[in-house]
């Protein structure tokens, strides 16, 4: 458990790693739009070198990319499958074990496939290139124009930087909740199923309560060091859009007028 | 929606956050919260009762914001959704609408308990039920949506709806068995901490 880290941030001093980490939010969100608008595989084309273009720069090792497919792999794979052998367009190009798969189907196999794999390449790539705590300061600026319709962006980006600190500290608890537990007898690992999930609750309340209680005596040491919400509040990390960040998006934009000029 | 939250709400919202990521991997710390069928293991989750404990503890309005919360923490890349994933592909799998749908089970349980003036069992009972149903409500057209427009699977509602009845029994069945113990769960916890008491 010890070696468990948070978050899949992976330190490297790359452009991708430099960059605004607003800059790379709004070129993933702008990417994804975009991937759903693709039918022909030279627009795809496009798209995927755009895609391995950013992972290049990003100088990640293939195996921590391929560490996050990971959890994806059957998706893509069962959308693969289920459009080959479902789909019936086009000629039949070979038939296996007495099924005809048609050209069509493979087309759109590949396709679809292609979306989903891409899609989940440049978020990856974004939260391996990013600490979670600068997506953080990069949600706050980013939705900075909601709070004209009372969304309440301060705070959330105050909740997540402050859960961001606790996960370590509540998982830590955890443990030490269950082994003490575990030392007064409780037996959460034998028996039939509904002891088990009767031995549930001596582990949640103690882990329920201490959370609480850390939550009262952090937002008491806020309030004696004067934290007052949102108004007025100075930032530890300004965020600052550089060179680099306008040579991206003009690069994104050059991308993205090629992909419609093949398309259409 | 009025954006004044004191401070210990910013604290307590944010540590739910962290609750729910436990809840989410109970069978990561402990394997024995594995329920073994003949074909292989299916990990025991504890988000669903966890958004409805959002919705009782924090009370409609916080509940509902911690859960929005979790997921832009998950989206951000942190691993606290359940199996340790995040990221935001997490939310466009065909799973995701049982994501999304947290931010209104969270507020339905805690608007029904906030409507009832002197909470019994029945009124957990109720509270609990309505949130898993509202989980599964949003959750399975949701899945539907997915696997049609972004995976481009053509199924039919029905055998979506068909896919998610084994995991619906198996939620009703962990769900309806917490809430049993949920008025003791409530009241220990708001005898530790005070605060909480004046808010539920």
């Amino acid at each position: 458990m010890s070696s468990f880290i948070v978050g899949q941030y992976i330190p490297k001093e790359s452009l991708i790693h430099r960059l605004d980490p607003r800059t790379k939010m709004m070129v993933v969100f702008l990417y994804v739009i975009i991937i759903f608008t693709a039918h022909s595989f030279l627009g795809y084309a496009v798209l995927a070198c755009f895609a391995c273009l950013s992972t290049a720069l990003s100088l990640i090792p293939i195996k921590y990319i391929t560490k996050g497919l990971k959890p994806v792999w059957w998706i893509i794979g069962i959308t693969f499958i289920l459009h080959l052998i479902l789909t019936r367009e086009g000629d039949v190009l070979f038939t296996v074990i007495g099924w005809p798969i048609h050209e069509g189907a493979l087309i759109q196999a590949v396709e679809i496939s292609m979306r989903f794999f891409l899609l989940i390449l440049m978020t990856t790539i974004l939260t391996l290139t990013t600490p979670p705590i600068a997506i953080t300061d990069a949600v706050e600026s980013l939705l900075k124009p909601f709070k004209k319709l009372k969304l309440p962006v301060h705070e959330l980006a105050l909740m997540m930087s402050i859960s961001l600190r606790f996960i370590p500290t509540l998982m830590q608890e955890m443990d030490k909740i269950s082994k003490a537990q575990a030392s007064r007898g409780l037996d959460f690992r034998t028996g039939k199923l509904k002891d088990r999930m009767k031995a549930i609750l001596p582990l949640l309340i103690p882990l329920f309560i201490n959370a609480f209680r850390r939550a009262e005596d952090l937002a008491i040491a806020m309030e004696a060091r004067g934290y007052q919400g949102g108004e007025g509040r100075s930032k530890f990390r300004e965020l600052t859009y550089q060179t680099k960040d306008y040579l991206v998006f003009m690069f994104l934009i050059i991308t993205i007028i090629l992909f419609y000029l093949i398309e259409f | 929606m009025n954006s004044k939250f004191k401070t210990l709400d910013l604290t307590l919202g944010a540590v739910f956050v962290v609750l729910m990521m436990i809840g989410a991997n109970i069978a990561f710390w402990f394997p024995a919260f594995k329920i073994t069928y003949a074909s292989g293991e299916v990990p025991i989750t504890l988000q669903t009762l966890f958004a409805i404990l959002a919705g009782l503890l924090l009370g409609k309005k916080l509940g509902s914001f911690s859960m929005l919360v979790y997921l832009a923490v998950g989206i951000a890349g942190v691993p606290v959704f359940a199996e340790m994933s995040a990221g935001a592909t997490a939310l466009i799998s065909p799973t995701g609408g049982f994501l999304l749908s947290f931010i209104f089970v969270a507020f339905i349980s805690g608007y029904i308990v906030e409507k009832a003036s002197e909470p019994k069992v029945n009124t957990y009972l109720l509270a609990t039920f309505v949130g898993l149903m509202t989980n599964y409500l949003i959750g399975t057209p949701l899945m539907y949506l997915s696997l049609n427009y972004i995976a481009e699977i053509a199924i039919s509602m029905k055998a979506a709806v068909i896919s998610m009845v084994p995991f619906f029994i198996k939620d009703f069945i962990i769900t309806l068995a917490m809430a049993v113990v949920l008025p003791q769960f409530v009241t220990r916890l708001t005898k530790a901490i005070p605060t909480l008491a004046s808010r539920t």
